[in-house]
């Protein structure tokens, strides 16, 4: 009875093997060397990777030029008249979430630049006797004159809003990030 | 294995090295001329794609010597 089931399942693995035997036939490609990766593949493929990561550099670099900064709105901000030497009017430019901080200076000039410390986005304010923007969060202070950081913790300079002056009216034409 | 051959397999495993930190190296510009476009400075950008197309080329021209190397091999074979 033993060996009669013995011989059972010797015939039933002979049925597997003879099934695997038949799927091999029609599948002969091994695994094992369908996926092997010759050394020189490996260098071919490091080449083109080198080729596509530097094209993706020069695309990079290029971007600039390629995504034009989008249309900026013409908004009036404030009458010349309105602001005196060493006077300052907060504005909102290009949206309503972006504010920004018009100056005029000692020698009669206007500046505008965004009211967002480039350190932790603090608003900054002006400083009358210092003649620079001020940040009260962590005392960082930029240059009236081209809103460049010289002391505390900003090192990148605020983003200056480009004015226009017809007659008497001042607008805010565009965004220059230095 | 002649000499030759062996000269040849220690040339392309050399190379694959080669090769490989330089592309290394490519990724490191890239990720920062990325950083660099982010925070709007475009010169430093430009650099690293320049710096990024040199290594380009001299990956190209190993991998274009290893090759020259290889054929003159069978060639010798043949």
């Amino acid at each position: 009875m033993t060996d009669e089931k013995d011989r059972q399942q010797d015939d039933c693995l002979e049925c597997k093997k003879k099934k695997d035997a038949r799927w091999r036939e029609d599948f002969p490609v091994a695994w094992e060397s369908d996926n092997y990766v010759t050394r020189r593949e490996m260098v071919k493929f490091l080449a083109l990777g080198s080729l596509t990561i530097a094209g993706a550099n020069a695309v990079v670099a290029d971007l600039p030029h390629i995504v034009k900064a989008s249309e900026m709105p013409r908004t009036r901000v404030a009458l010349a008249s309105s602001i005196p030497v060493g006077g300052s009017k907060l504005f909102f430019y290009p949206t309503e979430g972006d504010p920004c901080i018009l100056v005029r200076q000692r020698d009669g000039d206007l500046v505008a630049y965004s009211q967002v410390c480039t350190h932790l986005s603090c608003a900054v304010v002006h400083n009358e006797e210092e003649n620079a923007l001020f940040c009260p969060c962590h005392h960082g202070y930029f240059s009236v004159d081209e809103g460049r950081p010289f002391a505390g913790p900003p090192t990148r300079p605020l983003p200056r809003i480009k004015l226009e002056q017809q007659g008497n009216e001042i607008f805010a034409v565009g965004v220059e990030i230095a | 294995m002649s000499t030759r051959q062996a000269q040849g397999t220690t040339l392309f495993t050399a190379l694959l090295v080669l090769v490989g930190i330089g592309v290394v190296v490519q990724l490191w510009l890239l990720g920062a001329s990325v950083d660099a476009f982010m925070r709007h400075e475009s010169s430093t950008a430009v650099h690293a794609a320049i710096a990024s197309g040199i290594v380009f080329v001299i990956n190209g021209l190993l991998v274009l010597y290893v090759f020259n190397f290889d054929r003159k091999i069978k060639q010798d074979r043949g």
